[in-house]
């Protein structure tokens, strides 16, 4: 159902006129009075033992104002130099050992880049090599080298993470699920059917690669960074310099794209460490290479097994998930939480049963990523649900539709399902994309060369539960209004949806509202900018601050008029008497009369919820975020090249708030899908990456994008609850593609991305028993 | 021709070797948005630092360094490059162009910024000013550009956040304004 309001909703973004004249202002554009350069000196070796540092030819290069390395931290004494959101596990500088090609080992900061950059070259450092793993098997093996050795430091963390970790082997962290009987579920099935799924590490690629302006000054240390979540690096900044949280200060400027990779603190440690040491500002502006060597997607490998009855119902789960997290934790051992109860998917299934598991290696840590896990889940349950359909001989539609979530099943963290419309968000796409099931054995379209063919794909993802947001609101007294929010705007509009929610709120027009920057000596707490919660989460806490000033306001100006407050209410504006259509008093004629001098109110949205440790069970999400898609491909024989035809996309919205804003990201969502269904994988030898510049490692163009998209950006205002899409329609993807690219050739993959060479190689694999039978009955191809 | 314009041996710039001063600067005046800037510059440094880092023209914005994703397009006599890859020394003698000379002296929006609003062609609006700048350029090259045509001309500019459907509306939306603007300066 699409709703179309009488009323015309605000469609854009604020800040338009800044962002189409290059003036809106980011990290990178940042410049502070004596502001100095930073470089730094990373790890050429992906495990090694740091065996001398020579830096003295840096120090005494003119212009050089500070070099500093791990070990010059530790001596301080004065800092803890160590971070990450959940474990301390990573230094801020390489101290004893290094663990990835890329870690940083020494900074340097100076007048210019020019002369960072040559002292770089002027440190030397003696590696004494260590063996080192790269992929999980290696990592688990018997004998394999321990990355982080002893217990986990644990620090303050976000309320939903579950630790569940010895310290004595390379896993990280082991999550558990376990929901009714597993054994008895397998039991009950009359097929059990057992894949391996695998996706690659991916790069963000926020063009706007990770830059911070950091100064240290009267005991303060202030950063401007690029930051998704600035209270955990105020938090963490705090910890390193062994301070109170009131001394440390994060503003964020407007992103260059975030994705998730800039979530929690990445090089914010080293800018503010330098500029200690430098006693000046310093700007430290990743490389795009330097970026690649920064965070990445989780590689994960799935082995799923699923049990299904003669009548398609699905009964039993069991799911083993490895996720590479690489070198240091970051929040892999959250994430590994949402990835592994995220294959339990979009079904009513009675019996689940996960372990998922981060795994330490010696490559470039792995962290948040658009999807957070469940695309990584989605491409192997998503995938596997077309592959039963095919064995049982079922049409995946129907499949699907038979074993989907509705209102009252139980999902697989244990609550009850509400406000269910994957069904109908499938059937739209299934409608859309002229979805003509006939049979497995029925041939493809063909035209030439070239088959054609759909695909479909449902599916379903969490927002971090519990989880707290606070915001402010003043309206001043010339009627306009401040909302203090620490949301961080990256693209996503959030500076947009709360100026609108706000707004109406309080019957202004949205060119009334002012939304500010993140900048935690200022605006309240936020818990993070990500999992697709600040529409929903922060809308909420604005709502509430709203309210506040609404209800004062109300009050002010019922003593003003000398009436009752029932009696009132507000128009565009102004407040009135019920009854009588015109301005009584401007809100700000309320203000300046009662001599309040502005109107302030506060807001706080807390969601509760959490899963047991050993089960995985309790409120896994306080709502949950459903998408579902539809692909139609079109292949090339010849080449393995897969082309996109149409794409539709469907997403559970609740309640759009900015209907541009809500396509862009739907749309989003399409272009970062396709580089992951088709071509985008770090490629790393023996820890080196070999693929780390946009040269290399291809990401979506305009040409890449599916000829026609549709959208279905679904709304149901009645259930009066925002449900943010950030995310959703991602996951979707990748396997939409899989699924429609088997349907054209008869070649599965299962392991992304669906390059042309695997396409090719799998129709060779094909075509190898015919050639074969050919050759035997003495007939020339 | 080569990609980043005129090849070296026919580039003005280079005829008269300069000599650099103890800091490596050599003396170079470039031509950006109609007004001329002498500055010092270093040999290696490109024209991107120049413009961001002497000029102050941060509308020009670096995203992988090597000419492949688009963010640093400026106008070079008309032409797109990426300026990152083009040596500031190398820059003198033409007519050179940042999204910061789009707009009007009265601070009006070029027909193509009005599109990119109208649409709201963009996202983190990082890639934004390249965008523009390759568009106005396609507008020249190709007045009557197809749909694939356009993106042909495009897919130099990346946008990671992925706002490619409205960055084609709005490209075909400016391509409108311009041909209506002649049409009715013709009739007038």
């Amino acid at each position: 159902m699409t709703v179309v309001e009488s009323r015309p909703r605000f469609s854009g973004m604020i800040d338009a006129r800044e962002r189409v004249t290059g003036r809106v202002g980011y990290t990178i554009d940042i410049e502070l009075p004596g502001m100095l350069h930073a470089k730094l000196l990373r790890s050429i070796s992906p495990h090694a033992r740091i065996a001398r540092i020579d830096t003295s030819r840096a120090r005494s290069l003119p212009g050089v104002v500070a070099v500093i390395t791990g070990a010059d931290l530790v001596n301080q004494g004065d800092l803890f130099p160590w971070y990450g959101p959940v474990f301390r596990d990573q230094p801020v500088l390489a101290v004893d050992k290094v663990r990835f090609v890329g870690e940083p080992v020494a900074a340097v900061a100076a007048v210019d880049l020019d002369t960072a950059r040559e002292a770089v070259s002027l440190i030397d450092v003696e590696y004494d090599e260590l063996p080192a793993v790269f992929d999980v098997d290696a990592a688990l093996a018997d004998g394999a080298p321990i990355l982080h050795e002893g217990p986990p430091r644990l620090g303050q963390t976000f309320a939903d993470v579950i630790v569940n970790a010895s310290g004595d082997s390379n896993i990280c962290n082991h999550f558990k699920l376990r929901k009714g009987n597993i054994e008895q579920g397998f039991a009950e099935a009359d097929h059990v059917f057992e894949d391996v799924f695998t996706s690659p590490a991916v790069q963000h690629v926020p063009l706007e690669t990770h830059a911070c302006v950091a100064q240290v000054k009267a005991g303060q240390v202030t950063v401007w960074a690029g930051a998704q979540i600035p209270f955990i690096v105020r938090t963490q900044l705090a910890e390193i310099f062994k301070i109170p949280a009131t001394r440390v200060r994060v503003v964020v400027p407007t992103l260059g794209g975030g994705y998730g990779g800039k979530c929690y603190p990445k090089i914010e440690p080293i800018a503010a460490v330098l500029a200690a040491a430098a006693r000046r500002p310093v700007k430290l502006h990743l490389t795009r290479e330097e970026e690649f060597v920064t965070i990445t997607k989780h590689a994960m490998r799935i082995r799923m097994r699923t049990g299904v009855r003669d009548d398609g119902k699905i009964v039993a789960r069991q799911s083993i998930c490895h996720f590479n997290t690489g070198a240091y934790a970051d929040i892999g051992p959250r994430l590994i939480k949402n990835g592994g109860y995220g294959t339990g998917g979009p079904h009513a299934i009675p019996n689940v049963w996960v372990d998922s598991y981060a795994v330490y290696t010696n490559i470039v840590p792995a962290g948040a990523f658009r999807g957070y896990g469940i695309s990584q889940a989605a491409w192997a349950y998503e995938t596997q649900m077309d592959m039963i359909a095919e064995r049982l001989g079922l049409d995946p539609y129907a499949f699907r539709q038979q074993n989907l979530l509705r209102d009252g099943d139980t999902v697989m963290t244990g609550e009850p399902m509400e406000d269910s419309h994957f069904g109908e968000l499938l059937e739209t796409a299934a409608d859309k994309i002229g979805w003509d099931f006939n049979g497995w054995d029925v041939p493809p379209e063909r035209h030439g060369n070239k088959v054609r063919a759909k695909g479909l794909s449902c599916i379903i993802k969490g927002t971090v539960t519990p989880s707290t947001s606070t915001a402010g609101a003043r309206l001043n007294d010339d009627g306009s209004l401040d909302v203090l929010t620490s949301s961080v705007e990256m693209g996503q509009g959030v500076k947009t949806a709360l100026a609108i929610l706000a707004a109406e709120r309080l019957s202004l027009p949205v060119g009334m509202v002012s939304v500010s920057e993140p900048d935690t000596s200022v605006t309240p707490y936020d818990q993070q900018t990500s999992s697709s919660r600040s529409s929903f989460s922060m809308g909420n806490a604005v709502g509430i601050a709203v309210d506040e000033v609404r209800r004062q306001l109300l009050e002010q100006a019922a003593d003003l008029l000398e009436v009752a407050v029932d009696d009132l209410e507000l128009v565009d504006g102004a407040v009135q008497v019920v009854g009588i259509p015109k301005p009584a008093l401007t809100y700000g004629e309320v203000i300046r009369r009662s001599r309040t001098g502005n109107l302030l109110g506060n807001g706080t949205f807390a969601t509760k919820g959490g899963l047991d440790p050993d089960t995985g069970q309790g409120i896994g999400s306080v709502h949950w975020h459903q998408a579902a898609a539809a692909a139609e491909v079109e292949v090339d024989l010849e080449t393995g090249r897969v082309d996109l035809l149409n794409y539709h996309a469907g997403v559970y919205a609740g309640r759009i708030i900015n209907p541009v804003q809500a396509e862009l990201q739907t749309e989003g969502n399409v272009a970062f899908g396709v580089g992951q269904a088709l071509f985008e994988e770090m490629i790393f030898d023996h820890g080196q990456l070999q693929n780390g510049n946009l040269g290399d490692y291809m990401i979506a163009s305009i040409k890449d994008m599916p000829k026609q998209i549709d959208l279905n950006v679904l709304e149901h205002p009645e259930a009066n609850e925002i449900h943010g899409i950030g995310e959703t329609s991602l996951p979707p993807v990748m396997p939409a593609i899989g699924n429609a690219v088997y349907r054209a050739t008869g070649v599965r993959i299962t392991d992304l991305p669906i390059t042309p060479e695997k396409v090719l190689r799998g129709l060779r694999e094909r075509e190898a028993p015919e050639a074969r039978s050919a050759a035997a009955d003495g007939s020339a191809r | 021709m080569t990609a980043l314009g005129p090849a070296l041996s026919e580039n003005p710039a280079m005829a008269t070797p300069r000599a650099a001063d103890d800091d490596g600067r050599v003396s170079v005046t470039l031509r950006v948005n109609g007004a001329e800037h002498r500055v010092r510059v270093r040999p290696h440094h490109t024209l991107l630092e120049v413009l961001r880092d002497d000029l102050k023209l941060i509308g020009t914005r670096e995203g992988c360094g090597i000419g492949m994703c688009g963010a640093c397009t400026v106008l070079s006599d008309g032409a797109p490059v990426s300026s990152c890859l083009l040596l500031a020394v190398l820059a003198e003698n033409r007519e050179l162009t940042t999204v910061e000379g789009l707009e009007g002296p009265d601070g009006g929006l070029d027909a193509v910024q009005e599109a990119f609003v109208e649409h709201t062609a963009f996202q983190c609006s990082y890639c934004t000013p390249g965008f523009l700048l390759a568009t106005k350029a396609l507008l020249t090259d190709i007045p009557d550009a197809s749909p694939e045509e356009v993106k042909d001309y495009l897919a130099g500019n990346l946008c990671r956040c992925g706002s490619y459907v409205k960055i084609l509306d709005a490209v075909l939306d400016a391509q409108q304004r311009v041909q209506s603007g002649r049409t009715g300066a013709e009739s007038q």
